[in-house]
């Protein structure tokens, strides 16, 4: 969902990082994506490879860290990761989740919902390992 | 804080550490402080596509413009058809935002929308928000409040669906209400759902085209 404007964002931003160390081709990209942002890791590579092909980059690897969800009950203070049936997307367990402590249903969501731009590797041609 | 760490295959490593989710709440605060610089109360409106957004809003808007300076933003990805249908219900301003194929509005949208609104005389803003229950859960506009309006032709389970939405909304319309029995739709199941994801949260059935239930949503928002 929202992948392309995603992937947008992303390439933004590490095409400005990549400007600002010399302009090189980035040859790689670590994301850290919460699961329960919904988003399908797929497209989200598929767009930004497109963008970074677009701009200079092609063939560019992207790395998605998945994040897992995190809750906190609000009964009895107890947090945790947010654990689901194997093949159900943790967005769609949210409803029915319970607190592995006191069983309340009451949980706020502390966790899983990062999208960050974590790290880029850029290419140096030309230049000495200290990127001068 | 970037830092460099060499490689000897010809590349640096670079840390970015870009948050795109905390730009997105940063520009939801931004509106949230934009909204009480300029002492505008203001609503998100949310639902599927007819659910009873425009007619929820034209309904609130009726019976407040007599003592508030009310302005509506409607957001919808084409036509002004909205808009239109609020407009002579004796809002200040109605303005029409069409998102151009984005499916929800976010903070950016409204904020730059804001800048059409008149200086002063505003202290109620309604934003209607594209019709769909999944994508604008995801991105705060900064609002006091979020109404989430649900119709009966829906279905029943309209909550267990959209666990997102109903996490992030603070008061829940119950539309259409007159034909729940016509589409054989068990009105009471959404609001058991409720209670047991989001306890206490106010509910509030309508008819929004009779408008019965209009005055006890603007109760719920502390609307008077």
């Amino acid at each position: 969902m929202h992948e392309y404007s995603i992937a947008l964002e992303v390439w933004g931003s590490v095409a400005a990082a990549a400007r600002e160390h010399g302009g090189g081709r980035v040859r790689s990209i670590r994301l850290e994506v919460g699961v329960l942002n919904l988003i399908e890791d797929e497209q989200l590579s598929f767009w930004v490879v497109a963008l970074a092909e677009r701009d200079g980059s092609p063939g560019v690897e992207l790395e998605i860290v998945q994040v897992p969800g995190r809750v906190k009950c609000r009964g009895c203070g107890a947090e945790g990761e947010l654990r689901v049936p194997q093949g159900t997307l943790p967005y769609f367990a949210m409803g029915a989740v319970r607190c592995a402590e006191c069983g309340s249903g009451e949980v706020d969501v502390v966790g899983g919902r990062d999208l960050k731009v974590v790290t880029a590797e850029i290419e140096t041609e030309g230049r000495n390992g200290r990127g001068e | 804080m970037r830092l460099f760490e060499t490689t000897d295959t010809g590349s640096v490593e670079i840390e970015i550490g870009e948050d795109l989710q905390a730009r997105l709440e940063e520009l939801a605060e931004r509106n949230r402080q934009l909204f009480a610089e300029r002492g505008i109360r203001a609503f998100d409106i949310t639902g599927s596509v007819g659910a009873g957004k425009t007619s929820l809003i034209a309904g609130m808007v009726e019976r407040l413009s007599g003592k508030h300076g009310v302005a509506v933003i409607a957001g919808d990805v084409a036509t002004t058809h909205d808009a239109e249908r609020v407009a002579g219900k004796g809002a200040r301003k109605v303005l029409q935002i069409n998102t151009g194929g984005m499916c929800h509005l976010d903070a950016s949208l409204v904020a730059r929308a804001l800048g059409q609104l008149p200086e002063s005389g505003i202290d109620v803003l309604f934003i209607e928000n594209v019709g769909n229950l999944i994508c604008p859960s995801f991105f705060s506009l900064g609002a006091e409040k979020r109404i989430a309006v649900v119709s009966a032709s829906e279905g029943s389970h309209v909550i267990e669906k959209h666990p997102a939405m109903f996490e992030s909304a603070d008061v829940v319309v119950l539309n259409k209400m007159d034909i729940a029995e016509a589409v054989n739709v068990d009105m009471e199941q959404p609001v058991a759902d409720l209670e047991k994801v989001r306890p206490g949260i106010p509910v509030v059935k309508t008819n929004c085209r009779t408008g019965e239930g209009v005055d006890d949503v603007l109760l719920a928002l502390e609307l008077g």
